[in-house]
């Protein structure tokens, strides 16, 4: 027996639209998923470190980015899982027969997640309405403790989805479940996320830090701060891009499907844009130590670590796919599409999105102070 | 029931209880507090006044640090228990639902982006533009709100969905209206529960004004759901409710424990009624911390008793009529009959081929294989619902009769029967069934034999056992021999 013997049988129940258009949503909403997720376990580690090594100074330039890393992600927590159920109803949708039995395979693990995440979600809180944003310094502890719980959750979710892409190994998960850890593609495939992470949270702070040095009423004295974050997020993205790219070269050279990613066009085009991508975005870290002198060059650099998320995202569904294929290819998903109400479902998200950005407008253009504020 | 095995020594029912119950009682107020705390602003705004201003405010902090923290955890955590413990139920809920989900999300990311807008813009933007942040939120909320009552109402009263499988008539159900109604009102009762608490910071002047807004507030409530509540009941198909009520005087109720959660709740809601309007309305001097927590605590009471009967209800299924609590589809009760519920069930059935025991032949079985393959029926039929000791735990069940469990078991069997014999598309009639709240037995009648082998082998008196506790953790016999159920869980390994 293997573990393609103990797939589950296949839902008899049709999905309610054609297998490609839930591919595309799970894609999709995958790497709106991958921003926010990005913002909070990349910012909330950078935030511990710089708070760590500003020791507790109010006036250290890290201690304001930890700062205001942290008045972000008390909005990008929230979003990271509220995007986050959207794939997750996707992928139940395509993968009925793999998602749940990896998840099952360590379900104390994977529930467990939960409470990190519960106990993270408050530990950033208490940081932000008890440390360094109202306090001018202090309660390190809780945004180490929500970095260390952030990362932990990204080790679960890295487990899970391999499991989830490898039947042929739940034989031996099930009788020893921390087996996963030692997958060949374990370390590099979770370090490619938490870079991944590190660098666009790196380059989305060096970028704001750029934007307000650059603005005009602002005092000697913030400028300098602001150019001091600048700068020494610039590095993090360096470093973080850097080493990103060699995990990336060391993932295509470990991962079992590899040839089969070279081979099929559908599947390297998207690499090898990525791969452009990740060394275009090197050479314009590497040629900038001053990123306030050369804002053209920070927004270009926020602008292609989004664009290579979107890429890598198209890139590892579609190593996912190709994992699958000894699974998905004797199997005929049925389908019974539900046109009327994936057109309502578009019309209602398009509406969301208006009425989001409405609210964020109204509050931009409608500032007050005194009596006239609510 | 062909998925993998995940134990839980408290039962996944207790499990998904606890987190549905937690999560449903802060995700109704999430959509109740954002019209009373809306509602609040607006008044605050007309009146000028600052008390009421204040209250809305602190209200926003809680919905910020509770619904859109707590709440939204527990929500991912449904569906991470829904996984875990109902893999089939909830993959063929979202074929059928994912579109309606979908659009729930679309309302969810308007409500936490509402949520969050709206507690960080205090003191910062136009009073007309916050207080229309604050409709939006409630009207995205109580959206969410009715697009997830459909789904969720569709699991006990599936309707014109059994004849048609069409997305809309499984939607607007029998019990959709009443539901939305009760849960609306519901949402009301909870958001009042919680504003009482922010309401006490208040100066003591203004105290006794706020009370008696939240009071009316409170009524309203009582009002939505206790009509809500009696017209469900009356939606509900006479098969159901016969489950929990009597419909006659020499008539009891089929299942007396769901009949004495229907009074538990009907209890707690009248004393959530006198509680709430003696320190709200009459004598808001009372409201004290400690009135308020037991007002909170009637109110919970009532929603959680609610939600259990509910789920009661739908015993033995998942989706009525269509598919039982292990997983088991109605119109697969043949084929599992004719071929084995181990042809079904490829992790169960690990146990028994670890056994070594060849399913084909059970006339070769050796009594311990007989065993073990009664181990992986139970594991494949059972253990959803059943522990070995603890909730629900099938061990106090067992007399040292096999006589009797084979008889029972038999009586089970014939159920499958009565299930097959149902008219496709109409709701089960479960009154005259002898074990209506549970699954057939369904699979050969060496399998049913080797359940009963495996039964007997689990059933030896407590104090005669060796420790006993994990799902497939071992009975010893009183000699120290090892019984058929050690020798499953140590030759297999078992998940």
């Amino acid at each position: 027996m293997n573990g393609f013997d103990l797939l589950p049988s296949l839902d008899p129940t049709p999905i309610p639209g054609p297998a490609w258009l839930f591919h595309g949503l799970l894609v999709l909403t995958f790497f709106l998923h991958l921003l926010f997720m990005n913002l909070t376990l990349g910012g909330t580690l950078m935030a511990a470190v710089a708070q760590l090594t500003a020791r507790g100074r109010a006036d250290d330039y890290r201690t304001t980015l930890a700062a205001r890393m942290s008045g972000i992600n008390s909005y990008g927590i929230a979003f990271t899982i509220t995007t986050g159920i959207a794939p997750l109803l996707f992928v139940q949708v395509l993968y009925q027969q793999t998602f749940y039995p990896a998840t099952m395979l360590i379900g104390s693990v994977w529930l467990g997640l939960l409470a990190v995440l519960g106990f993270g979600y408050y530990a950033a809180y208490l940081y932000k309405f008890r440390g360094a944003p109202t306090k001018g310094a202090g309660g390190t502890v809780w945004i180490v403790v929500a970095a260390v719980l952030f990362f932990v959750i990204a080790m679960i979710q890295v487990a899970v989805n391999l499991i989830h892409a490898q039947p042929d190994t739940w034989l031996a998960i099930a009788d020893h479940p921390w087996s996963v850890l030692g997958d060949r593609t374990y370390t590099v495939r979770l370090l490619h996320f938490v870079l991944g992470a590190v660098g666009l949270s790196a380059a989305l702070t060096a970028w704001w830090a750029v934007r307000r040095a650059r603005t005009a009423d602002l005092g000697e004295a913030e400028r300098e701060r602001e150019e001091d974050i600048a700068r020494y997020a610039w590095r993090w993205a360096l470093a973080a891009i850097f080493l990103e790219v060699f995990d990336g070269f060391l993932f295509l050279v470990m991962v079992p499907v590899n040839a089969a990613l070279m081979q099929n066009l559908w599947a390297a085009i998207p690499l090898t844009v990525a791969i452009l991508l990740a060394l275009g975005l090197l050479m314009m870290l590497a040629q900038v130590r001053n990123p306030v002198e050369k804002p053209g060059i920070a927004t270009g650099v926020l602008a292609t670590i989004v664009l290579l998320l979107a890429v890598m995202s198209i890139t590892r569904h579609q190593v996912r796919l190709l994992y699958l294929e000894p699974v998905t290819s004797r199997i005929d998903q049925v389908a019974a599409p539900q046109w009327g109400n994936f057109a309502l479902f578009a019309v209602l998200l398009v509406v969301a999105l208006a009425t989001v950005g409405w609210m964020v407008r109204a509050v931009l253009t409608h500032p007050a102070t005194g009596d006239d504020a609510a | 029931m062909d998925y993998p095995l995940w134990h839980l020594a408290i039962g996944g029912g207790i499990l998904m209880g606890l987190v549905a119950v937690t999560h449903v009682i802060v995700a109704h107020f999430a959509v109740g507090g954002g019209l009373v705390i809306a509602a609040t602003e607006t008044v605050a705004i007309r009146r000028k006044d600052r008390e009421m201003r204040e209250l809305a405010r602190r209200g926003s902090l809680i919905l910020l640090l509770i619904p859109t923290v707590f709440g939204v955890v527990t929500g991912v955590g449904i569906w991470f228990v829904a996984g875990l413990i109902s893999p089939a139920a909830i993959s063929a809920l979202i074929h059928n639902y994912v579109w309606g989900w979908a659009m729930e999300w679309t309302f969810f990311v308007i409500e936490i982006a509402a949520a969050l807008i709206y507690y960080a813009t205090w003191g910062k933007v136009t009073q007309g533009v916050h207080v229309a942040i604050g409709w939006i939120y409630f009207v995205a909320a109580w959206i969410s709100l009715v697009i997830i009552n459909g789904i969720i109402t569709f699991m006990l009263t599936p309707g014109d969905w059994l004849q048609t499988h069409e997305f809309w008539d499984g939607f607007f159900n029998p019990t959709y209206w009443p539901s939305l109604v009760l849960r609306t009102g519901i949402a009301i009762l909870m958001a009042t529960a919680f504003l009482v608490f922010p309401a006490l910071w208040a100066k003591a002047e203004a105290r006794p004004k706020i009370m008696r807004f939240i009071g009316l507030w409170l009524v309203v409530g009582l009002a939505l759901a206790a009509s809500g509540y009696f017209w469900w009941e009356a939606a509900m198909p006479h098969e159901a409710q016969v489950l929990f009520l009597a419909t006659s005087p020499d008539q009891a109720a089929v299942l007396p424990a769901l009949a004495a959660t229907r009074s538990f709740l009907l209890w707690a809601l009248a004393a959530t009624a006198a509680v709430g309007v003696v320190i709200l309305l009459l004598l808001p001097k009372a409201a004290r911390v400690p009135t308020a927590v037991i007002l909170a605590l009637a109110a919970f009471a009532f929603f959680g008793g609610y939600e259990r009967l509910r789920e009661g209800a739908r015993k033995p299924f998942l989706i009525h009529d269509t598919m039982f609590s292990n997983g088991l589809l109605v119109s697969e009760i043949a084929q599992v009959n004719q071929d084995g519920v181990l042809s079904k069930a490829p992790w169960a059935r690990r146990s028994a081929e670890l056994a070594r025991a060849d399913l084909s032949a059970p006339e070769g079985w050796s009594e311990a294989q007989q065993v073990a393959v009664g181990h992986a029926v139970f594991e494949a039929e059972c253990a959803s619902c059943h522990t070995l000791s603890g909730y629900q735990g099938i061990r106090p069940l067992l007399g040292d009769d096999p006589t009797l469990v084979s008889a029972v078991l038999e009586l089970m069997h014939l159920q499958a029967e009565d299930y097959m014999a149902m008219d496709p598309g109409h709701r089960a009639n479960l009154e005259n069934l002898t074990y209506p709240f549970m699954p057939p037995f369904v699979g050969t009648e060496a399998e049913r034999e080797a359940l009963v082998q495996y039964l007997i082998s689990i059933a030896a008196p407590p104090s005669e056992q060796g420790a006993v506790g994990g799902d497939t953790q071992a009975a010893a016999g009183p000699s120290g021999e090892r019984t058929g159920g050690e020798q499953v869980a140590q030759a297999g390994g078992v998940r």
